[in-house]
């Protein structure tokens, strides 16, 4: 079920350089969807126009099917549902501690100082983060800065959570650590969707891909049939995830089999390299490749 | 971030009240101002030093660096109210070294007042006490900003500082000059940069134009303000009996 929809949008920025130039872009109930695409392909742009902070000059963004108000009452309707991260969490977090700014958004919904109270501490909960509560903002890592920014954005409990470039500039822990508290919100109800230049996170983590170049959408569809486009992706100017390369290749080779899973992790690929040394695997090399997953 | 703001958040009686703190700080800055310097000024400047580093464990070093700057402007000053320059050239004034001890005495009692306040109670909370009297909204959410944003900005300065200094920026004092220069004129767009994001975020969160957060201000304890107020009445009548 379509949640949020962007229909043909074009947008300048001052100044006039064109930033998306007739963008589609569909976001379904429950898929995580990745925005792929080079720097400077209007990624960050089309995030900000899926909260209404910035107004088509043309085409609309659709909520449930229907077109958004840019009135104060619509904005404030839709933001409400639709959260955004921006990629910097320093251009997020303003109070002194990291329960009081993560009160911020519970409280311009209109709740009372105690369900206000009880959203923070869910919020800080859902990210592992409860031992930051009384830290100052500005004596937190770069990682944590990101958890609490996230917080901030879940404790008003969003249909559709929109994060800018989520785990750019974290290190490999930090990255799993969040994507994993991504995965726990995604199963409390939160659609995810995120932008990011990573064709391996996109392979690894999102179940839809946008494929972004100059301000539009080439394609959308399931994460695989879009990184395997070869086509597709160098016009993006991206290059195929490694493993999803190596799930191919074994699959020509006839090291595995049409309807196995392409490996998703590298566990999966280790896996894969085992069995094949046993092997323990279909002899007959299968016609052509294609992908089968999902 | 500083030092300052560090203690300030770090020392043991961060979560004291903010009223407790600011009638000890305050009400001895009053006793220091009225009462006559001798000795006045030397029992509030113990009892602020005695507070500070034994009750909310400053650490020493800080609180002397913090009181040296001060303290060296305030001789400065001294001084000149001992002197006097007339016909006769520069001479001693008359009464002058009296005024200026009795001035010098009555500053540093002061300051000692205030840095106390400054390294047991970080900014924010000064700016939330500030706000529960009564003081605008307006007032206190720009001050609240300008202080997150000191931070931020004083890191992106020393960033391109370290920057220049990594392309020679820094040889000669006129290089240095010219790349202190580029640098304050790069500050500028950077900080209305970040004031515009940090407004696209705030929106994304429901902000309409007022900063509302919770926050649980320590509740003021009737055996620490009556502690605190016994001190000053203790220093107030010293200070009158002894001079």
């Amino acid at each position: 079920m379509t949640l949020l929809e962007a229909r043909g949008l074009t947008y300048a920025y001052p100044g006039g350089v064109a930033a998306l130039s007739g963008l589609d872009l569909r976001v379904e109930r429950g898929r995580r969807l990745a925005i792929l695409g080079p720097n400077g392909a209007g990624k960050t742009t089309v995030l900000l126009h899926l909260n209404g902070t910035l107004r088509p000059l043309s085409g609309q963004v659709r909520l449930d099917g229907a077109a958004t108000g840019y009135s104060r009452a619509d904005l404030s309707a839709w933001r409400r549902r639709v959260g955004l991260v921006l990629q910097d969490a320093d251009d997020q977090l303003f109070a002194a501690t990291v329960a009081e700014d993560v009160s911020f958004g519970p409280l311009n919904l209109g709740l009372d100082d105690a369900a206000a109270r009880q959203r923070v501490e869910e919020a800080l909960a859902a990210l592992r983060i409860e031992d930051l509560a009384q830290r100052p903002t500005h004596m937190l890592s770069f990682g944590q800065k990101k958890r609490v920014a996230i917080a901030g954005a879940v404790a008003m409990r969003p249909e559709v959570l929109l994060l800018d470039e989520p785990t750019a500039g974290l290190d490999h822990h930090g990255s799993v650590h969040l994507l994993a508290v991504l995965e726990q919100l995604e199963a409390m109800g939160t659609t995810l969707v995120f932008t990011t230049h990573d064709v391996d996170l996109a392979y690894g983590f999102a179940h839809e891909v946008a494929l972004f170049e100059g301000g539009k959408v080439l394609a959308q569809g399931a994460a695989v049939a879009i990184l395997a486009d070869a086509d597709l992706m160098a016009r993006a100017h991206l290059q195929a995830p490694f493993l999803l390369e190596l799930g191919l290749k074994a699959r020509r080779l006839g090291l595995l089999a049409e309807d196995d899973m392409l490996p998703r992790d590298r566990f999966e690929a280790l896996r894969l390299l085992e069995r094949a040394a046993a092997g323990l695997l279909p002899v007959t090399p299968p016609p052509s490749p294609k992908c089968s997953r999902r | 971030m500083s030092p300052v703001d560090r203690v300030a958040h770090l020392n043991r009686w961060r979560h004291r009240s903010l009223g407790e703190k600011a009638t000890l700080a305050l009400g001895m800055l009053l006793l220091a101002i009225i009462l006559p310097p001798y000795p006045a000024a030397g029992v509030v400047a113990a009892v602020m030093t005695v507070a500070a580093l034994a009750g909310a464990r400053v650490p020493a070093r800080v609180w002397l660096a913090c009181a040296a700057g001060p303290t060296g402007f305030l001789l400065v000053g001294a001084v000149s109210l001992m002197v006097r320059v007339d016909a006769g050239g520069l001479g001693l004034a008359p009464g002058g070294v009296a005024a200026a001890a009795g001035l010098a005495a009555r500053s540093m009692a002061g300051v000692t007042c205030l840095l106390f306040l400054a390294l047991t109670t970080p900014a924010t909370d000064l700016i939330a006490g500030l706000r529960r009297l009564g003081v605008p909204a307006e007032i206190t959410e720009v001050a609240l900003l300008m202080y997150r944003f000191l931070f931020l900005l004083g890191d992106t300065a020393m960033a391109m500082d370290a920057a220049q200094a990594a392309r020679l920026g820094h040889v000669g004092p006129r290089r240095r000059l010219r790349s202190l220069g580029g640098l304050i004129a790069n500050l500028l767009p950077r900080a209305l940069d970040r004031a515009r994001r940090l407004e696209v975020g705030l929106a994304a969160r429901g902000w309409d134009g007022e900063m509302r957060v919770l926050s649980n201000p320590a509740r003021l304890s009737a055996p620490g303000l009556a502690v605190v107020l016994l001190l000053e009445v203790g220093t107030a009548v010293l200070g009158v009996t002894l001079s």
